[in-house]
């Protein structure tokens, strides 16, 4: 018994124990089979780490990269913070600049204001003004037209005067001259010495105021002729009115100096008279000097060209000047100088109407020297 | 007076005025034939035969007018219009004697046909000579036409 419980104990055990062990080699298989199943999946989860820590380090330099630009950035963003601290500062200084200028235009802005109000102000008053000066303007038309129709109707009016005057004055002086000297022809015998001297005043006379009416009548003439101004050939003109001068027989000619004339612009007509008349005149007051001479010349000054005529010949008396161009003055006696008194009035008129001048000088005795201006 | 034998007309208002200028003419021989009238009206009744003058004969004409400008009724300028606006009478001469240079009618009655202008003037001697010189040139020297 017991030996064989013992074997049959020893037989149960190792049954068992070989049922152990091959549990246990089944475990261990299936350990085996579980650790290759568990090594392959090592293995897979190795190769994805691997795969992993590539990517890791591809991202850590990505990551390094972005780090670097970051900090660049931030660099870049301190200077710019920089700048605007800086932009900031100027417009809090431009601020409070412009808060002061704002101030300052508001002030403007007022005085500005009280400014337009006066000229508001003003400008009624301007207006006011402006009405009174157009008023005034209208009114002073209105007296120009009428002055103008006034003028002319006179002018008209003297037309006709000069025209009465040159006709009916002339008349009787012609009757009473004209009987005089019949008188003078066919009763001579009738009257003695004296009577006879009494008739020739009257013809003289009577001949004299015919030629003072027919003077003033050119005078008056003149002042009503319209100027036609046109460039003269003074050279010409002079020479012309030299060659037309008529002497009486026995008469005193004077040598004449006719030196180049410079030209100037005039009515050719009117400045041929004014030649005329002073050239005349040169020769009367020269009549009683012996082998005399009469000089002509001209000159230009500024934008005027002066014309002299110079004589040697009985000259007047300068304190009597302001008489000289007067018309009907005379400073010579009737028995000394024939004449009217008209020739240097014409003269002034003439050269006045041409905007020019006329002056003279003299020495008594020693000769005159007329001058006169015209525009070049 | 015949009146069919007049060789010159004057016409002119103011007695002085014709007086001397008949004693010129006279002087100088022209007078004889000389027939003075004292206004534009009577010219004209004496050209034309009318009134007073009706019974000359109308075919008988001056040699010569003399007419003055400033005359009563019908004026010198109206006579010389008429005159020189008819062919009868054209060719007939005027001479316009007037008194004065202003006269504004000078350029008008050379325009009308005035053969001459004679302002009168106021000196005899040259009045005289004036006259005379005028009966001297038309009635002996001047040629009428054909």
């Amino acid at each position: 018994m017991y030996r064989q419980d013992m074997n049959k104990q020893k037989s149960d055990e190792l049954i068992i124990a070989k049922k152990e062990i091959a549990f246990q080699d089944e475990e261990i298989e299936k350990q085996a089979a579980e650790l290759i199943i568990a090594n392959k999946e090592l293995a897979f989860q190795n190769e994805e780490k691997e795969k992993r820590a590539a990517e890791l380090i591809l991202a850590n330099k990505e990551l390094a990269f972005q780090n670097e630009e970051k900090e660049k950035r931030a660099t870049e963003l301190i200077l710019v913070n920089k700048e605007l601290a800086f932009q900031n500062e100027e417009k809090e200084k431009r601020a409070a600049e412009l808060i002061i200028a704002n101030k300052e235009l508001a002030f403007q802005n007022e005085e500005k204001e009280k400014r337009a109000a006066e000229l508001i102000l003003v400008n009624s008053e301007l207006k006011h003004a402006e009405d009174d000066i157009r008023e005034l303007n209208e009114e002073l038309e209105q007296k120009v037209i009428e002055r103008t129709a006034q003028l002319e109707s006179s002018n008209k009016e003297l037309g006709s005067f000069s025209y009465s005057v040159s006709h009916d004055l002339r008349a009787p002086i012609r009757a009473i001259n004209g009987y005089a000297r019949i008188l003078m022809e066919d009763y001579i015998d009738k009257f003695d010495t004296e009577g006879t001297k009494v008739l020739q005043s009257i013809i003289h006379n009577s001949k004299k105021m015919g030629e003072l009416i027919d003077d003033l009548l050119a005078f008056s003439k003149l002042g009503r002729k319209q100027v036609k101004v046109s460039e003269i050939n003074m050279d010409t003109l002079v020479k012309l009115v030299r060659e037309e001068l008529l002497f009486e027989e026995g008469q005193n000619i004077p040598e004449f100096n006719l030196n180049e004339l410079p030209n100037a612009k005039g009515d050719q007509s009117l400045i041929k008279q004014v030649w005329i008349n002073l050239i005349s005149n040169a020769i009367k007051y020269s009549k009683y000097k012996p082998k005399t001479r009469i000089e002509i010349g001209g000159y230009e000054k500024g934008s005027l060209i002066v014309y002299y005529v110079k004589d040697y010949g009985a000259g007047f008396d300068m304190q009597y000047y302001d008489k000289l161009f007067g018309v009907f003055q005379r400073l010579h006696s009737q028995e000394e100088f024939e004449g009217t008194g008209i020739g240097l009035a014409i003269v002034q008129k003439i050269v006045n109407r041409h905007n020019g001048a006329v002056w003279a000088e003299s020495k008594i005795n020693e000769g005159s020297c007329f001058y006169f201006s015209l525009p070049a | 007076m015949d009146y069919n034998n007049v060789e010159i007309l004057f016409v002119e208002d103011s007695i002085e005025d014709a007086t001397l200028t008949i004693r010129a003419l006279a002087k100088s021989g022209f007078s004889n034939k000389l027939l003075h009238v004292k206004d534009g009206a009577e010219a004209l009744d004496f050209l034309y035969c009318k009134g007073m003058y009706a019974s000359r004969n109308t075919n008988e004409k001056p040699k010569l007018i003399l007419l003055d400008l400033k005359m009563p009724k019908v004026s010198g300028m109206q006579v010389l219009e008429k005159l020189k606006s008819d062919p009868k009478f054209k060719h007939i001469p005027v001479v316009i004697l007037t008194s004065s240079k202003e006269d504004p009618d000078v350029e008008k009655c050379y325009a009308l046909g005035a053969n001459s202008y004679i302002v009168k003037p106021v000196d005899s001697h040259n009045y005289f000579n004036a006259i005379t010189g005028i009966g001297l040139y038309w009635m002996i020297l001047s040629e009428p036409p054909i």
